[in-house]
């Protein structure tokens, strides 16, 4: 190659953040402007004014945070001390179990476009945290709205910024933790050193608050005699020792630009809040270094690999081993649509680990509920509402987190059209195998009081549950359930070009979106709920017996009448599955 | 076997496939070939029933694929050009699955032949995703012959198979077609349709512009003959207004 050539070359080197930037815009307006477009169908239509109605009640009619009493919640030391904890202790799942696996995948185009060009793995990381940033904004919007106000005498721009800084701190570490486990994963003995250092310090942080509140063990004991407020005060205080405080620090100035009153404290907490964000990116364009030189003599065929293994579903599907996660078998003749609802449950089992998962919660739940019992009787009824509460809450978020269904296999929807079973058939079978494991799922909470009756009957009863109203719960669990997954697999039937299909989660920074769909999830199950509720309700008082048998009577009646009301819906959305254009969903997958 | 009459697809104002009639007869191996975006792959949803026709009547073993679509598929095989399998089912499982779907009686027996007869056998307990591009070919050709079907319509079925596997898929679809099976097989591999075809749908633009035997199509322009099946397709698909060729 002679001077001239490559000074040519030189003089045309290229420009990898302007061309990612412009990849990311682009990409953004695009999928804007094709997303848009299908406004011009008349489902869609009304789809836009629902949901427009939707967000004006539900972020700028129904709520204002900014009222004393919700003011003082935000400001209290409870919710502070709790707050910080509960992030700690969440993003503690991101080390001991790995971050999910979105947290640092590329799709296929970008591993086929980016990885050959010259671009280093820093810039693919910024790339990653460019495109994460999207979503941290709507999140941070929606919060704001949620959170707006003056009773705290802070701007509404002033704690959208606090939002800011947290939510991408939290999506910063959630891709570092994600770097560290895998490189101590591909890059063995050299990997491992590498990932010492901030796993020992991380560890170091839970160690120091579970030694505050394992020093607290006796105070906590004395407190649960006096029920939930006592006992969250005695967490508060337990937590505000100096050791887990100064392991809580870094997350609690990250929350103080939210919680802080007043313009000139929150500007100083911002100080320090931006402290702890510039010390995340510090730390993760370092480890990504790190992780460079390590990756140097990767190939390309090997960052495919690694791509590959990244965003497969199918990580959880073998052992360490290689021993694959066995599954019910299924019988060759009979039902053929049974074949699909078994399919599903093999996804969950080896795709989401569903067994492990509940294994471990069965376990877990046992555990608490033998050791608050013993605490206590108070700590033990205090457990069993929390319990009940967590119930309730899966029963609402479940089928969002839940999604070994249509909305697993609507990209392979050309497949699905070409099985010789009417549309109903197919919709049936899908929503069915999830709502059977979710049940089971919340099922399992009644772990609680099953122990608590074999530790003492007497108390148990005298507590107000009764064994009616546990049967009621294992009855109407699945109809609630089915409900509530025929709601999210008709949104993806009818909306395909709007839903996010597949089954990974997302991180914090789409939280808001994920408050937004439960809620309008909530109010279409409440709104098929009228009869049903009413009908039971009706049962109770004409039996005039809240405790008792007409407890499973009304609760059987209710869901009955569920089921009634799904029969058509899913007819009618087997209608829709025959009609629905494979492109329109292609276009999403 | 597979009768298409009058069959049109519109999207929106565009039209993908206008006015598309012929037959396949058992045992046929129908090559349906034609430029890219001619409407080749339209037309291959359209008889597996993925996609809804505008107009037309597509009948497949004398039933009609609208009228009664459940008892039409359960004759049918679509093997995409893209494998779309479960990342959780084994390939074992894949056949389980399909087996229970179209209810397939003697499948116990079959599964273990199909899997030996496609190469499969050892990698049986693996994933998809620990599959080769060419495996995963496989296995859905596997699935799709599970059931026997009358009809099988095959989008590109070589893709990503090495020499020795495209020389044993050759031989399953010829085996197939003798043992009475109506096949439609869309390619651009000119030699496979060559080799393979008894007979040829070409269209361009949505259109048939030509359909029967390369000896028929020859025929009615005499100008090609002693060409080779590749100047055929190019005469015949090129920019100059096309002149309908249609035989028997």
């Amino acid at each position: 190659m002679n001077v001239d050539t490559s000074l040519a070359i030189e003089a045309r080197q290229p420009a990898p953040a302007r061309a990612l930037l412009f990849l990311l815009w682009r990409s953004f307006a695009n999928r804007l402007r094709s997303q848009v477009a299908r406004v011009r169908s008349p489902r869609y239509i009304v789809a836009v004014i629902l949901g427009a109605l939707y967000l004006w009640w539900a972020l700028f009619r129904n709520t204002r945070a900014g009222s004393a009493p919700l003011d003082s919640i935000l400001r209290s030391d409870i919710t502070a001390v709790l707050a910080s904890t509960a992030l700690l202790l969440s993003s503690a799942r991101w080390w001991i179990f790995g971050a999910d696996r979105s947290a640092l995948a590329f799709t296929p185009s970008e591993v086929q476009f980016l990885f050959p060009a010259p671009i280093s793995r820093r810039g693919l990381v910024h790339t990653k945290l460019l495109r994460m940033q999207l979503a941290i904004f709507v999140n941070t919007i929606i919060f704001s709205v949620i959170f707006r106000g003056n009773a705290t005498q802070l701007a509404t721009w002033e704690r959208a910024l606090g939002f800011w800084m947290l939510f991408s701190t939290l999506a910063m570490h959630r891709v570092g933790a994600s770097i560290v486990r895998t490189s101590a994963l591909e890059h063995g003995q050299a990997g491992r050193r590498r990932m010492l250092v901030p796993f020992a310090v991380f560890a170091t942080l839970i160690g120091a608050v579970l030694y505050g509140l394992v020093v607290a063990i006796p105070a906590l004991h004395v407190a649960s005699a006096g029920g939930i407020k006592p006992l969250a005060l005695a967490f508060t205080r337990a937590l505000q020792a100096p050791v887990p405080d100064a392991a809580l620090a870094p997350v609690q100035l990250l929350l103080d630009p939210i919680m802080r009153a007043g313009s000139a404290p929150w500007l100083i907490s911002m100080l320090w809040a931006g402290l702890v964000v510039v010390g995340h990116y510090v730390w993760l364009v370092r480890l990504d270094s790190a992780f460079e030189e390590a990756a140097i003599e990767a190939t390309q065929h090997r960052a495919e690999r690694i791509q590959r293994f990244r965003a497969s579903q199918m990580g959880q599907a073998r052992s360490k081993k290689g021993k694959l996660v066995s599954v019910p078998t299924l019988a060759l003749s009979g039902r053929p649509e049974v074949a699909i609802a078994w399919k599903n449950v093999v996804a969950a089992l080896r795709g989401g680990s569903w067994k492990t998962q509940l294994v471990s919660f069965v376990v877990g739940l046992g555990v608490l509920a033998i050791a608050s019992r013993q605490a206590s009787d108070r700590a033990g009824d205090a457990f069993m509402g929390v319990a009940l509460g967590w119930g309730a809450m899966l029963l609402f978020i479940g089928p969002l987190w839940m999604r070994f269904d249509l909305r697993l296999d609507l990209p392979r929807l050309a497949v699905l059209k070409t099985y010789p079973l009417e549309g109903w058939r197919i919709v049936l079978a899908e929503i069915a195998a999830v709502t059977v494991l979710h049940s089971i799922t919340i099922w399992s909470l009644l772990t609680v009081p099953v122990v608590m009756f074999a530790q003492d009957p007497q108390l148990f009863l005298e507590s107000g549950a009764t064994v009616p109203i546990l049967v009621s719960i294992v009855v109407g669990v699945p109809a609630f359930n089915a409900l509530m997954f025929t709601i999210q697999n008709g949104t993806a039937l009818l909306f395909p070009a709007w839903v996010r299909l597949g089954t990974e989660s997302r991180g914090f920074e789409t939280m808001g979106q994920n408050l937004l769909t439960t809620g309008a999830t909530t109010l279409v199950a409440a709104v098929a709920l009228v009869f049903p509720v009413g009908a039971g309700a009706l049962v109770l008082w004409l039996a005039n017996d809240w405790g008792g048998w007409a407890v499973l009577a009304a609760t059987a009646l209710a869901s009955a009448i569920i089921v009634a009301e799904l029969w058509p819906v899913m007819r009618w959305l087997g209608s829709v599955f025959e009609h629905i254009d494979v492109n329109e969903v292609a276009t999403t997958s | 076997m597979i009768d298409v009459s009058e069959y049109t697809k519109l999207y929106g104002d565009t039209v993908a496939v206008q006015s598309l009639s012929f037959h396949v007869a058992p045992g046929d191996v129908l090559g349906l070939v034609g430029p890219n975006g001619a409407g080749k792959t339209t037309t291959l949803r359209a008889l597996a029933g993925i996609l809804q026709p505008t107009s037309g009547r597509i009948e497949v073993a004398g039933i009609d694929l609208q009228k009664s679509p459940v008892a039409a598929k359960a004759r049918l095989a679509f093997i995409p050009d893209e494998p779309q399998l479960f990342d959780y089912l084994t390939v074992t499982e894949h056949l389980q699955f399909v087996a229970r779907l179209y209810g397939v009686h003697d499948a116990a027996p079959r599964i273990p032949t199909l899997l030996e007869e496609l190469e499969l056998t050892a990698k049986k307990d693996a994933l998809p995703p620990e599959l080769s591009r060419g495996m995963k070919q496989k296995l859905a050709i596997a699935c799709g012959l599970l059931h026997r079907p009358a009809a099988l319509l095959l989008d590109e079925p070589l893709t990503g198979l090495d020499p020795v596997g495209i020389r044993r898929m050759k031989e399953t679809i010829a085996a197939r077609a003798r043992e009475g099976t109506a096949v439609i097989l869309s390619s651009h591999l000119l030699h496979l349709v060559e080799e393979l075809c008894t007979r040829l749908l070409v269209i361009r633009r949505g259109r048939m512009v030509a359909f029967g035997t390369i000896e028929d199509i020859v025929a009615t322009r005499p100008e090609l003959a002693g060409r080779s099946l590749e100047e055929l397709f190019i005469a015949l698909t090129g920019d100059e207004p096309a002149t309908d060729i249609t035989a028997s």
